[in-house]
């Protein structure tokens, strides 16, 4: 087990990006994953800044995704999934036994891979959120509704049809749509497991936009395999490898003078 | 030859041959049970013949043809010889003793097929038809021999003696029953307060004077049927000439209609065919079921068939729910689930057994201990009963409702489920938001199913509830308007009891046909209901499974 470095040199250049500068999020310590036997994130320590982009880059099976779905407790769901360390959030240890996983959820905000909006209209999707935590009051939702829809950059094109089946909507609409459900109810953190995989380069372009907006009010982790988004949105830059944490540091940093050597690989090509 | 069997054209021809099959199989039943249950409220031609008999005599025979079939008769040079026989529903049961006799065509003199000439068909409330001639018709010691003005008298007195009869049995059925009910319930409070040990003389005087005025509104109900039905007695009477050339007397308080088929045009008869439908679906039968209509049967068929549904559906979608979205997978969850189809494999009539061991004798008898104790030793629940058969269908049909609605269950997926999570949804919030309703598809489908086999099944049936003459039916305007409790009639039943218990079997045997083309329809309406609104469900959810 290689021992993973905070490799993040001070850019003088670039002084605000740097970890010692920024509010810190989520702080990762030791943290071990298990499928059953088989281990797939090893001993990984990082410091997730606040109101900044984090990009997860590496190969496939690398378990940046994994890593992702323990900021929100996701791997909950699968049973055999067992995990060591410690995470908190902004300070609160997020896997403590008294915590309140929906309420965890309710701060650490997620979109997947594939659109997946509800079967609902569209307003009904957005406040899906807010309806849970029994807001009943018309005018509370309509307004958050629009908040989240303009936040997501889909008001102007929905907002004559909010009663429509959401299924009815192109998929960069769709992941658009997610986005604004996972907003509406003000999360910390937003959580972005690779979101434009399934869209067109439009839609892409749409999407990343409005992740450069967002970090205005939200922290961001998005995981991707697309080294050239990663090096686009983000401002931080983890890059995984075979469920080890290689190398954090801000993304030019990352990109232009990576310091170990399998980063440099990665991010030049020589890995298939 | 050997390139055609490569390219495996023989399966495709194999197995479009074996959907021919089904198809026709099923259009011809379909096509078989039509005929032979329409065919029956056909207005039939009245024919009129002599045949002779063993001694030379010769008799007269008058009805209509029910059917015809060929005897084969191989004389001792070897050739074969087909000699028609006929059987023909002669009706007048009252003076022949049977309704329908078997004539061969040998002994028929002249032609069998000889129209008669305005020829009468009366259906009677008791003793089946009346085949015959207008004789003469009494009303009030005056009496008519042309046959044009007996007709339409007696026209105009059976429409009074309809009208008698409804009010009769709207009296007798409801306002009657209403009050033998009351004066049942002062009997149970009386006992109720006996068994308490607290009834005091002024219960007994108010109970006393109570029971008095309910007797005193039944008397007069009494008193009023009787008027009525004096009024019935006055209707005059029919005289007819049977083939015999017996003159037959009948009362038009017994006359439930008439009408001369040979005389009709096919217009007539069309407007004839459909009044008897009508009769056959909205009339209470008659004759050991042999006659009048099917009505309680089928409310009793639908009835059970929509509480067995209210049952079936929660219990089956809840433990469709455990056991794919809680359940740990595991040993005892896989023989679980090989309990419950093996479940859908059991004999419908161990059901049976079970539902009255179990919910009529177990559960009904301790209601009745707990609650009724007042009315023991006659019994409330603990007889069979509607609720018992709703329940014991709702338990043979479980299977099916479960392993659908699992299915539906496990095709939502995975990604609708951890988006209702990732916005901090309990996982009892997705499932019942969610997931449940996308499901909504799968689980009709499983209804669908549940129906059918519920509102065909007829062996459990008998052991928890079914009867064949139901007094009551199990729905009414009297609170609660469902009677759990009560006895009901089943089409399926209705079938079994008519064609195979009935007296006169000839006579049955087209209400057979007739009954089963109505279970047939109820059950495609009841299935097309529930197909229309999955339809409209899967329309609502379609985009997410492409």
């Amino acid at each position: 087990m290689s021992v993973t470095k905070m490799n993040i040199t001070l850019d003088g250049s670039n002084k605000a990006l740097s970890l010692d500068n920024d509010k810190i999020a989520i702080e990762v310590k030791n943290w071990n994953l298990y499928y059953g036997d088989k281990q797939a994130l090893m001993n990984v320590n990082m410091q997730v800044p606040e109101n900044r982009v984090t990009a997860f880059i590496g190969p496939s099976g690398c378990g940046k995704s994994t890593l992702l779905r323990c900021f929100n407790r996701m791997n909950d769901l699968i049973d055999i999934v067992s995990v060591e360390g410690e995470m908190t959030l902004h300070g609160d240890d997020m896997y403590d036994k008294q915590m309140d996983v929906s309420a965890l959820r309710r701060r650490v905000g997620m979109v997947f891979q594939k659109p997946n909006p509800f079967p609902k209209s569209i307003y009904e999707n957005v406040c899906y959120g807010l309806r849970l935590l029994g807001i009943k009051d018309k005018a509370l939702l309509d307004e958050a509704v629009e908040w989240a829809l303009k936040s997501a950059g889909l008001w102007e094109e929905v907002k004559d049809r909010l009663d429509d089946n959401a299924l009815a909507m192109s998929g960069g609409q769709q992941q658009r749509l997610c986005i604004a459900r996972a907003i509406a109810i003000k999360p910390d953190v937003l959580l972005l497991d690779e979101p434009t995989s399934a869209l067109d380069p439009i839609s892409t372009l749409a999407i990343e936009e409005l992740i450069f907006e967002l970090k205005k009010d939200f922290t961001i982790l998005i995981v991707t395999h697309n080294m050239q988004q990663a090096a686009r949105v983000s401002d931080y830059t983890a890059f995984m490898y075979m469920g080890e944490l290689i190398e954090y540091s801000s993304t030019d940093n990352l990109f232009t003078n990576p310091s170990v050597k399998r980063t440099e690989d990665y991010i030049t090509g020589r890995y298939g | 030859m050997k390139e055609w069997l490569n390219k495996g054209e023989h399966w495709i021809w194999l197995s479009a041959s074996t959907v021919s099959i089904s198809v026709v199989l099923v259009l011809s039943l379909l096509a078989m049970i039509s005929y032979k249950g329409l065919a029956h409220f056909w207005p039939h031609p009245v024919y009129e013949f002599n045949i002779s008999g063993p001694n030379i005599e010769t008799t007269r025979v008058m009805g209509e043809l029910h059917e015809s079939k060929n005897k084969v008769v191989v004389e001792k040079s070897g050739t074969k010889t087909l000699i028609p026989q006929y059987l023909i529903k002669m009706g007048n049961r009252d003076v022949f003793g049977i309704d329908f006799k078997w004539v061969s065509s040998k002994n028929v003199q002249g032609k069998m097929e000889t129209l008669a000439k305005d020829a009468v068909v009366i259906e009677r409330y008791e003793y089946g038809n009346v085949y015959g001639h207008f004789s003469s018709f009494t009303l009030n010691g005056k009496t008519t021999t042309d046959p044009k003005q007996i007709r339409t008298e007696l026209q105009a007195q059976v429409a009074k003696g309809k009208a008698l009869h409804a009010a009769i049995n709207s009296i007798e059925k409801y306002d009657m029953g209403t009050v033998n009910k009351q004066i049942e319930n002062l009997r149970f409070e009386e006992k109720k307060l006996r068994i308490k040990g607290n009834f005091t003389p002024a219960d007994e005087s108010r109970i006393k004077a109570e029971r008095a005025e309910f007797q005193k509104t039944f008397v007069a109900y009494q008193v009023e049927v009787k008027v009525l039905y004096d009024q019935k007695e006055t209707l005059g009477e029919v005289a007819l000439t049977i083939s015999n050339g017996q003159i037959l007397r009948v009362p038009v308080a017994k006359v439930v209609q008439f009408w001369q088929p040979n005389n009709m045009s096919y217009v007539e008869k069309l407007g004839f065919f459909f009044s008897a439908i009508g009769h056959f679906i909205s009339d209470d039968p008659r004759e050991a079921n042999t006659e009048g209509g099917i009505f309680p049967a089928m409310i009793g068929t639908i009835v059970m068939v929509l509480l067995m549904t209210v049952f079936v559906t929660p219990m089956g979608v809840v433990a469709a729910i455990y056991m794919r979205e809680y359940a740990k997978d595991g040993v005892v969850l896989r023989l679980v689930r090989i309990s419950i189809n093996n479940l859908a494999g059991v004999p419908s009539i161990v059901f049976g057994i079970f539902g009255l061991g179990f919910f009529v004798y177990i559960i009904g008898g301790s209601i009745d201990e707990l609650f009724y104790g007042y009315a023991l030793p006659s019994p409330t629940f603990g007889t069979p009963g509607l609720l018992w058969a709703s329940l014991t269908m709702a338990l043979l049909t479980l299977p099916v409702v479960i392993v659908s609605t699992e299915e539906g269950l496990s095709r939502i997926p995975m990604a609708l489920r951890e988006g209702g999570l990732a916005l901090g949804a309990t996982k009892a919030e997705t499932i019942w938001k969610i997931v449940l309703p996308m499901a909504t598809p799968a689980i009709m489908t499983g209804l669908i199913l549940a129906i059918a086999r519920a509102a065909g099944e007829v062996a459990p049936l008998m052991l928890v509830g079914v009867v064949k003459l139901a007094p009551e039916l199990p729905i009414d305007t009297m609170a609660p308007f469902i009677h759990l409790e009560n006895k009901f009639m089943h089409l399926g039943f209705h079938i079994y009891d008519v064609g195979f218990q009935s007296p006169n079997v000839e006579a049955a045997q087209p209400l057979v046909y007739a009954t089963s083309l109505l279970l047939v329809i109820i059950i495609v309406s009841l299935n097309l209901g529930a197909i229309s609104i999955r339809n409209r469900l899967r329309e609502k959810y379609k985009a997410l499974e492409g």
